[in-house]
């Protein structure tokens, strides 16, 4: 109810800036040094990244001490020079001089050092568990010291923005001060976000003095765009294929994937909060298996997303750590009966398969919310009962969700640039734990490999442990070995981009479709 | 002679045309029969078109589909009888329960003042609060769902009937046989169900039938805005408030054919009920 009278409220406003300025703006829009965009994902927690802001895409407000080039290799962004001990315990980072956040004051070692303390203690998704101390050589230059080896501690690094400590209060979030290239104007929650250059970023000066972003549902964005006054707009493949007048459609690959999630043990009771654990259909890799080759991926690319999609077989298709003998051939509906069959799933007089007495079905939830995850559903439902599997979907709030996805097939979604997303969904030691391997997936092997790349003291030793835990010839954690989750697709991150804004070249989108695209919004210009 | 049997027949067919009652009768039998066969083809309809079929989505109205399909191919028309049935038997379920209250809360109000005190009070606290406010925090609170949406519906639809049937009551109560019943010693529960409730009964129908658009349309209305029914059940509501995600990509039949369907089916109760009250409401049922 809320929502819908703010898109009413929003729209309205809308309606009449564009009645009152449409002429001006029309005329001056290419040569305009203002930018405004639609692309959604409102964070609720505030700008703050000791909490978690920044971590798909960049934080806008402050700036990394390393980051990710376009092959998404790490490269140095507030750091000059970083170094890790043979023994792959202590990291030493020295930082450039004269760097001033937005409000003038200088950016120095306790800064980081400082930031890291509090996400540290945040408990957020921030996970610094592994950190022991932070040490200050002088007043540009830092040593961590881990408690493990842990190769993927250079991604907090790369995503983790540092904040002022003379600023930081419990408010900051609302009002961030950083050393990025803009700064916060003014934020009305649920309606826009207006950001101004930051006179003393270090980079390159961006070309656009001003940003708005406004917080629109899809319908009203893309009316908005079609009046002319938006010049960024996120849209889903439902409005891709919706004709903008002097918009182009910017189609950006993604890592952004949705699978089927599987319980992967025996019904075996509750966790301590009472959410019920595992499936005895589902634990049954026959099943996981049979479905994985059974669903034709690249229909449900054409037909759910337009077209706007590849086929995803693994959590991280294509990305540095990727292995690609993961791959396989898909929509293979006979082979897929044949393994039912030969692991005792027979077909009863409804068509449902049944093996010591127990029906092959179960239940598919996703948030209701999600029109893309809805359509995915009940698509891989449709496409399951051919097999004899019965899936009943369910579209159910996040809260009623984390309830049921220990024990229930989830439409689930991840992608992300770090390897340890791979640990996180795949670990023992990560069971159950918020949406953290929700299906209580378990290897010894995988987690041996974990173990190898974690402690790796290359990327490049710990790349290769990373592939192996996803198939190494005997198993791992992907179709090939025990197929915990269907994935499906990757969704192309859509967005309509006014006709002479150059959005540079994007790396391939992560998870959330909205602000990676600002990745590399100081390098924005308008075309002559 | 001729003549004489045409006048007659002519004098009765000017009379059949202006009888009310008559009229009334075939008008309700017609809106039956129109419920009915919603109900039962909503019941029986082959769900083959329920399956997702990309080679037909987004389909506008044609011979095959004659509503349309959907973003995932589904036939629209098939879709929409089985929300249509949905919302029959949820408005049955909600008007049978807001009838029983209503009905308690009437012959409660009977028995002596401060009841009917407390039931007066009652009835203006609900009718105080908008329908859809009170709607969608009982559903709320009830967790949504199937449950959530009958108990809200059930529980702000009865005000409105039992002031009536109260009206009723206060009436009846003051004639002189119930008194004359009282002094001979009988029960308020017995004068309750032997003098009062058959009197009520004319409303009591009359009410339940016009209780169902209510019912039908505040369903639909708390679904669509999410706070009823579950985005898998196939309920007009759902469908509506999908529809609204496809409505500016220029899908109209989404929205068009399911909310008229919903309307026909409103307009058709509301048109039994109005007859149904000509018929056998004693007072207004004579008036005509």
């Amino acid at each position: 109810m809320k929502i819908h009278f703010k898109n009413i409220l929003i729209a309205f406003t809308i309606g009449l800036l564009s009645t009152s300025c449409a002429q001006d703006k029309k005329t001056h829009k290419s040569k305009s040094d203002e930018l405004v965009l639609a692309i959604g994902g409102e964070p609720d927690n505030g700008f703050d990244p000791t909490t978690g802001w920044g971590q798909y895409g960049s934080p806008l407000f402050q700036s990394t001490l390393l980051k990710y080039d376009k092959d998404l290799k790490i490269d140095k962004d507030l750091a000059t020079n970083y170094s890790l001990s043979d023994n792959g315990l202590e990291w030493e980072i020295e930082i450039r001089d004269s760097i001033k956040f937005s409000d003038g004051k200088p950016l120095t070692a306790n800064d980081v050092i400082f930031t890291f303390r509090t996400a540290k203690e945040s408990n957020s998704v921030v996970d610094l568990t592994n950190l022991k101390k932070i040490e200050k050589i002088n007043n540009h230059k830092i040593k961590f010291y881990l408690k493990k080896r842990n190769s993927t501690f250079v991604y907090y690094l790369a995503t983790l923005g540092i904040v002022p400590r003379h600023a930081y209060n419990s408010d900051y979030n609302e009002n961030p001060i950083g050393s990025g290239p803009y700064q916060m104007v003014e934020w009305n929650k649920g309606q826009q976000l207006i950001v101004k250059r930051n006179p003393y970023y270090y980079g390159d000066k961006s070309y656009f003095k001003k940003l708005s972003f406004l917080f629109l549902s899809e319908d009203a964005a893309i009316a908005a765009a079609k009046s002319g006054d938006v010049d960024v707009v996120s849209v889903s493949s439902t409005f891709a294929n919706n004709k903008v007048d002097g918009m182009k459609l910017v189609n950006i690959e993604s890592v952004d994937n949705r699978g089927v999630v599987l319980p992967y043990v025996k019904n075996e009771g509750e966790n301590i909060e009472g959410a019920p654990i595992g499936n005895d259909v589902t634990s049954d890799i026959a099943i996981r298996k049979a479905m994985n080759i059974a669903v034709d991926r690249k229909k449900l690319v054409e037909g759910v997303l337009n077209g706007y999609g590849t086929p995803a077989y693994t959590i991280a298709d294509h990305l540095p750590w990727w292995n690609p003998d993961t791959h396989f051939k898909d929509g293979r509906l006979n082979e897929a009966k044949s393994i039912l069959n030969e692991a005792g799933w027979i077909e009863n007089k409804n068509g449902i398969r049944e093996k010591n007495g127990l029906k092959a079905k179960f239940d598919l939830y996703y948030p209701s919310n999600d029109q893309t995850r809805q359509s995915l559903s009940i698509a891989f439902a449709d496409m399951m009962q051919a097999l004899g599997i019965e899936i009943k979907t369910k579209g159910k709030s996040w809260n009623v969700l984390d309830q049921a996805l220990h024990a229930n097939a989830i439409m689930f979604g991840l992608g992300s640039y770090t390897p340890l997303e791979l640990y996180n969904a795949f670990s023992t030691n990560t069971q159950g734990q918020g949406l953290k391997n929700i299906n209580y997936y378990a290897n010894p092997t995988v987690d041996a490999y974990f173990k190898k790349a974690l402690e790796a003291s290359s990327q490049e030793e710990a790349m290769e442990y990373w592939k192996k835990a996803q198939w190494d010839g005997k198993t791992g954690f992907t179709y090939k070995g025990d197929a915990p989750i269907v994935w499906l697709v990757n969704i192309d991150h859509l967005y309509f981009v006014a006709n002479k804004l150059n959005i540079g070249k994007q790396k391939i989108h992560p998870h959330g479709h909205g602000w990676p695209i600002t990745d590399q919004i100081e390098t924005w210009h308008w075309e002559d | 002679m001729a003549k004489h049997i045409r006048l007659k027949y002519k004098l009765s067919q000017r009379f059949e045309g202006r009888n009310p009652r008559k009229h009334a009768l075939i008008v309700s039998i017609a809106a039956i029969v129109c419920l009915f066969t919603l109900v039962i083809v909503g019941a029986f309809v082959n769900v083959e078109g329920l399956d997702v079929n990309f080679m037909a989505k987004n389909n506008p109205p044609s011979f095959t589909h004659i509503f349309g399909t959907d973003w995932l191919g589904r036939d629209m028309l098939i879709r929409t009888l089985k929300g249509l049935n949905l919302s029959f038997w949820i408005g049955v379920l909600a008007a049978t329960l807001s009838v029983i209250i209503a009905v308690s809360f009437s012959i409660l109000s009977s028995v002596n003042k401060t009841l009917d005190a407390v039931v007066t009070w009652l009835i203006d606290l609900f009718m105080g609060i908008p329908h859809i406010i009170t709607l969608i925090l009982i559903s709320f609170a009830l967790g949504g769902g199937l449950k959530g949406v009958v108990i809200g519906v059930a529980l702000t639809h009865w005000p409105m009937l039992t002031r009536l049937l109260r009206a009723e009551v206060m009436q009846i109560k003051s004639m002189e046989y119930i008194g004359v019943s009282q002094n001979m010693g009988k029960s308020w529960w017995w004068i309750g169900t032997h003098h009062i409730l058959p009197h009520l009964l004319p409303q009591l129908i009359v009410g339940f039938i016009l209780l169902f658009p209510h019912a039908i349309l505040h369903e639909a209305a708390i679904t669509f805005l999410g706070f009823g029914l579950s985005s898998e059940q196939p309920a007009i509501g759902i469908i509506l408030s999908e529809a609204m995600r496809y409505l500016s990509s220029g899908m109209w039949w989404l929205a068009f054919f399911p909310g008229f369907s919903l309307l026909i089916m409103v307009f058709l109760f509301d048109v039994l009920g109005r007859n149904l009250r000509k018929l056998i409401d004693p007072l207004n049922g004579q008036k005509l």
